[in-house]
């Protein structure tokens, strides 16, 4: 109108949150941790980069997968890695991984209404060194499993996990039982395939993949010498290992 | 004595010339005048004891308190004004429960004793818009107790909010003649009984009482219970075994 009113009632919105794509993934053996995911950000039909990081090691046995909003995941692994530095300064040692897991769903509830719009999958070795992965939803609530996928595709890669791992609708031959802990290369073939096929099925997921794997102290590594584009990430040979296996995805 | 002090011993933040903070020093010299307090650390968990001083028949013993719960796995005994423990003690449990809330994991020994210490320091003329701070330094000392990661532990504090972590250690009135008893028989194999009677009879020693049952205190932090004060049953057949 003229003298500057509306004749309509307005509205007017502004949406803080977008959904950058990808998926996460991560498996837990006896004395072993898998942590992997896409390097794909994408938005809508769009591909923002073939190669942005969503895996990130935080101490020399923990690490951390975010996916879901990029700029909320990047700035929650800032954070989180600024409270591991400053818990080392306070308390001279690194946060063990149970620590860190409850570390994080305080800083997740801390934002429970206006929440970082991502979900974490933490792995690595716990204190008495055995392989562990909890899981998050965006708020914190958290627990501990033997495997997690999440993210773009979280509907195509869970159940083939929930087979593969769980041994769901799968029945043992007489006299057997299903193992509670696969090994490493089963593991890893696991984990290829899952993303192999998610990068197939879903737009969302290829490009490259990350594979961070953390060894308990004293595990042997022989199972990873074969491996192609390996590399290792701890500074001690004494102590928990950690490595890095980066691969390509189909980029289309 | 008192004319070289007069300009430098009123404000609680002023240096001295020599580079002394006499209210600091007071405090410490508050801590002699308190009643004898003992901690022993043994492979076996840390026992605390202290003389309870019962001044009057008409004085219920059982509501002398000086020796307190921090956490589950970690306890302290004090020696001084024992008010002031009050406060520093409050301080170190929410500190403990925070942690544990945090970081679902129990709060090292020497991460409280920092905690307290910091707290120790925070005194002084507090600034407009501040909120309201200790206008002095604590008059006490503690012995903290615990056990984590690194085993048992104990360590000592004073109003200088300077901490050091000890094998054993008295404070208190009694405690230069506790310090060179427990110097003299503390060895690094000893059983947690062993450790309960030495620290009774550096008490014995150096009380003006009769130690009984009713005038002293024994607490213990083990792997097994945690912290717990010793009650008078317990307590009674230590005493009558020593």
């Amino acid at each position: 109108m003229p003298d500057g009113s509306y004749e309509r009632p307005q509205q007017r919105q502004f949406n803080p949150y977008s959904e950058n794509g990808g998926t996460i993934l991560a498996i837990a053996g006896a004395d072993f941790s898998v942590i992997a995911g896409d390097t794909r950000q994408s938005e809508g039909y769009s591909i923002q980069t073939r190669y942005a990081p969503k895996v990130f090691r935080l101490t020399e046995r923990a690490v951390l997968a975010v996916n879901g909003f990029a700029a909320d995941g990047n700035m929650f692994v800032k954070k989180v890695k600024q409270r591991l530095e400053w818990y080392r300064h306070a308390h001279a040692k690194d946060m063990p991984l149970r620590a860190i897991a409850r570390l994080i769903q305080t800083m997740l509830y801390a934002q429970r209404f206006f929440p970082y719009y991502v979900y974490n999958i933490l792995g690595g070795i716990e204190e008495d060194g055995t392989g562990a992965v909890y899981s998050f939803d965006p708020v914190g609530s958290y627990e501990r499993e033997a495997c997690r996928a999440a993210g773009a595709a979280q509907s195509l890669v869970q159940p083939f996990l929930d087979n593969q791992i769980y041994f769901k609708n799968q029945t043992p031959a007489p006299g057997t039982n299903h193992p509670t802990h696969l090994p490493l290369p089963d593991v890893l073939s696991i984990v290829i395939d899952s993303f192999t096929s998610a990068t197939e099925r879903h737009i969302e997921v290829g490009d490259g993949l990350e594979i961070y794997v953390v060894l308990a102290k004293g595990r042997s590594t022989q199972e990873l010498a074969s491996i192609g584009g390996l590399q290792e990430l701890s500074t001690r040979a004494e102590g928990d290992r950690m490595f890095v296996i980066r691969r390509d995805l189909k980029k289309d | 004595m008192f004319l070289t002090r007069s300009e430098y011993d009123r404000g609680v933040n002023t240096f001295s010339p020599e580079g002394r903070l006499f209210q600091v020093e007071y405090a410490i010299e508050a801590i002699k005048l308190g009643s004898t307090t003992v901690g022993v650390k043994t492979p076996e968990g840390v026992v605390l004891a202290v003389e309870k001083r019962v001044q009057s028949p008409l004085l219920e013993s059982s509501s002398i308190e000086k020796i307190m719960e921090i956490d589950g796995h970690l306890g302290c005994a004090m020696s001084g004004l024992t008010a002031d423990a009050r406060t520093m003690i409050d301080h170190a449990r929410v500190t403990s429960q925070n942690h544990a809330f945090t970081y679902d994991e129990r709060i090292k020994v020497e991460s409280v004793t920092q905690a307290v210490c910091d707290l120790a320091l925070r005194f002084g003329e507090s600034v407009h818009d501040e909120d309201a701070m200790m206008s002095r330094p604590f008059g006490v000392a503690l012995l903290i107790a615990g056990i984590d990661e690194l085993g048992p532990q104990l360590f000592h504090t004073d109003p200088s909010g300077t901490f050091v972590r000890y094998e054993a250690k008295a404070i208190g009135s009694g405690s230069e003649a506790a310090q060179t008893e427990l110097q003299d028989k503390w060895h690094s194999q000893m059983t947690l009984r062993e450790a309960q009677t030495l620290t009774l009879r550096v008490l014995k020693q150096v009380m003006e009482e009769k130690l009984d049952h009713h005038n002293v205190q024994l607490a213990q932090v083990t792997p097994q219970a945690g912290f717990e004060i010793l009650d008078e049953v317990r307590l009674k057949e230590i005493v009558d075994a020593m």
